[in-house]
């Protein structure tokens, strides 16, 4: 199957090192995007992304969005009371700007205030957790100590002119490019400059676990004045979150387009070009299933060589990426996305294949080549 | 009758229907015998083409039948037909049709590639023949490093590695001067004695027929000779 293939690729050395390097550009693209792809996303919501909760009860006016969400701490009860859900965590949110004290260096960061032994508080992989009780203890993302942030700094916000001291560190939390960091309701309480003046004991939304099947159920039994709306919802209603994730999926399915369609156009080109030579073989005595295979022989071979080698090329450039450059890659994705080039590419081969069906064997008599 | 490799028993061709109709053979009758080279003139648009493609089994006749090796093949289906042509038939094309990316011994290869058995057997007999028709040194060689001697000379080659039943030669001396289509030709009517094969030669070259045994004229659809 593969005599005539391999044959043609060494002979024909330049026409398909040229093709492959598309191929290889084109893929390479693939990764890299889509490797832009979930690290924007990661540094966007990982913070919601990795919350242990399934869903959010939000103010019913608030489009979904926390920060315009404010809840009375007595719907925590009422939520919870609820049968089918199985717990429920009080979760305050905002974004500051942050003052290291002693420097003129500022910091915009996402708070998020939730009971320190609650299903929603941070794993601290450095210090310890914050104190539900005491004032200004926070819990900050990794990321603030990579800029240069130390345990036991202090912090002080320009709005409510609190003091902030970072008593530990967790990992993966970020929220709309902020690095998020953790603190007990009541200090958000005080920096909150809207909750503060009206001395309401409010939280900006609700996060509820429980199984997608009772979800209906739920819905009609939550307090008035409040919806539940899906974890993805509110990614989606991330500042950006969508319009970042919608461009960058754009940008990868229409490279999956070309490339489908630059491997069509140049093996049909090729198939053309070869029409008399098929003809000749089909006179000798090939059928047109082993011309067929032949030809995806070819493609598969192509393509797999070119997908390896943009695999690789990909992992050098997140080597020489600089840091804190949001790229994720995961072997899941590349293997999906390698998986999917491969299938674009043989689709693109049935046009040839349909091509060299119709070719009839009569065409090698009465002809000069 | 014995010795029969090839048999056109009352063929027709017609294309088209109707107005349109265009009889490209006419209830042609002959045989061709092991051990026996025929040539077939005949001016342009006399259904030489149509002869050949039909005796090649790349056409089916309109009417009649056709036996090779006894075998009627015209009642065989399209894969079937491609079987016969790989097992039974060698071809010499105009201007010889090598494949320009196989090295002269694999286009002698590719035959027992398409057959399904290609191994060690099947490397020493191309390499054999190649040898036998002086183009041992030429067998690494690509079809562009060949003169078109040579080329027809690894066409006949190529046509012999199956073991066929019949030679059909399509005009094989088309591309070549008068010397080296006459050492070809009579390469090709030496390898069909030795080797008691068919074959049948279509061709414009009227310095060519004393190789051949005998000539068969067809005009206008119809045989004479």
């Amino acid at each position: 199957m593969m005599f005539l293939a391999i044959r043609e690729l060494k002979h024909s050395k330049l026409r398909y090192l040229l093709i492959g390097l598309i191929m290889v550009l084109v893929a390479l693209l693939v990764f890299i995007i889509s490797g832009l792809a979930n690290g924007l996303s990661s540094d966007n919501a990982s913070s919601i992304q990795n919350m242990k909760a399934d869903y959010f009860v939000m103010e019913h006016d608030s489009k979904n969005k926390l920060n315009r969400s404010i809840i009375s701490m007595e719907k925590l009860d009422e939520i919870q009371a609820i049968s089918d859900v199985k717990a429920a965590e009080g979760l305050g949110q905002m974004m500051i700007t942050l003052n290291k004290i002693g420097s003129s260096e500022k910091t915009d960061v996402t708070i998020f205030a939730t009971d320190a032994s609650g299903i929603l508080a941070p794993k601290v992989i450095e210090g310890t957790s914050y104190d539900n009780k005491k004032q200004g203890e926070v819990v900050a993302d990794r990321s603030l100590k990579e800029v240069g942030y130390k345990l036991g700094d202090s912090l002080k916000d320009d709005l409510s002119g609190k003091v902030l001291t970072i008593v530990g560190f967790t990992e993966k939390q970020s929220y709309s490019h902020t690095p998020a960091v953790y603190m007990n309701v009541k200090g958000w309480q005080e920096i909150n400059p809207g909750l503060k003046n009206q001395g309401k004991d409010s939280i900006s939304a609700i996060a509820v676990q429980l199984d997608s099947k009772s979800e209906e159920n739920v819905r009609e039994s939550l307090p008035e004045g409040v919806t539940l709306i899906s974890k993805e919802e509110s990614l989606q209603s991330i500042p950006g979150f969508k319009e970042e994730q919608g461009t960058l999926t754009m940008m990868i399915a229409f490279l999956f387009v070309i490339a489908a369609f630059v491997l069509a156009v140049f093996f049909y080109v090729i198939t053309l070009q070869k029409t008399n030579q098929f003809g000749v073989l089909k006179a000798l005595g090939a059928n047109t299933g082993y011309l067929a295979k032949s030809i995806v022989g070819q493609v598969m071979l192509l393509a797999v060589t070119c997908i390896a080698i943009s695999v690789a090329l990909t992992y050098g450039v997140t080597l020489i990426m600089p840091e804190g450059m949001p790229f994720e890659l995961s072997a899941d994705l590349v293997i999906k996305y390698s998986v999917l080039l491969l299938a674009v590419s043989v689709l693109g081969s049935l046009l040839s294949l349909y091509r060299v069906a119709k070719i009839d064997a009569i065409e090698a008599i009465g002809r000069v080549s | 009758m014995m010795g029969d490799k090839l048999l056109f028993e009352n063929v027709s061709k017609v294309y088209g229907e109707g107005d349109n109709k265009v009889i490209a053979l006419d209830d042609i009758s002959l045989n061709v015998r092991a051990g026996e080279f025929v040539a077939i003139v005949g001016p342009s648009g006399s259904g030489k083409s149509t002869f050949l493609s039909i005796a090649g089994a790349l056409l089916s006749p309109s009417k009649g039948r056709l036996l090779l090796n006894g075998e009627d093949i015209t009642t065989l289906s399209p894969k079937e037909l491609t079987r016969v042509r790989l097992e039974k038939i060698g071809f010499v094309f105009q201007s010889s049709n090598l494949v320009p990316y196989l090295s002269v011994r694999d286009q002698l290869l590719l035959l027992s590639e398409l057959i399904g058995k290609r191994d060690k057997t099947t490397v020493k007999k191309a390499d054999e023949l190649l040898s036998h028709l002086g183009l041992g040194h030429r067998a690494d060689h690509l079809p562009e490093a060949l003169s078109g001697g040579e080329r027809q000379r690894v066409a006949i080659a190529r046509s012999l590695m199956n073991d066929p039943e019949i030679i059909l030669a399509d005009e094989p001396t088309a591309s070549l001067d008068s010397k080296r289509g006459r050492d070809v030709v009579e390469m090709l009517a030496h390898e069909v004695k030795s080797r008691n094969k068919a074959a049948i030669m279509v061709t414009h070259d009227e310095r060519m027929l004393d190789l051949c045994d005998r000539v068969v004229n067809i005009t206008d659809g119809k045989v004479f000779g």
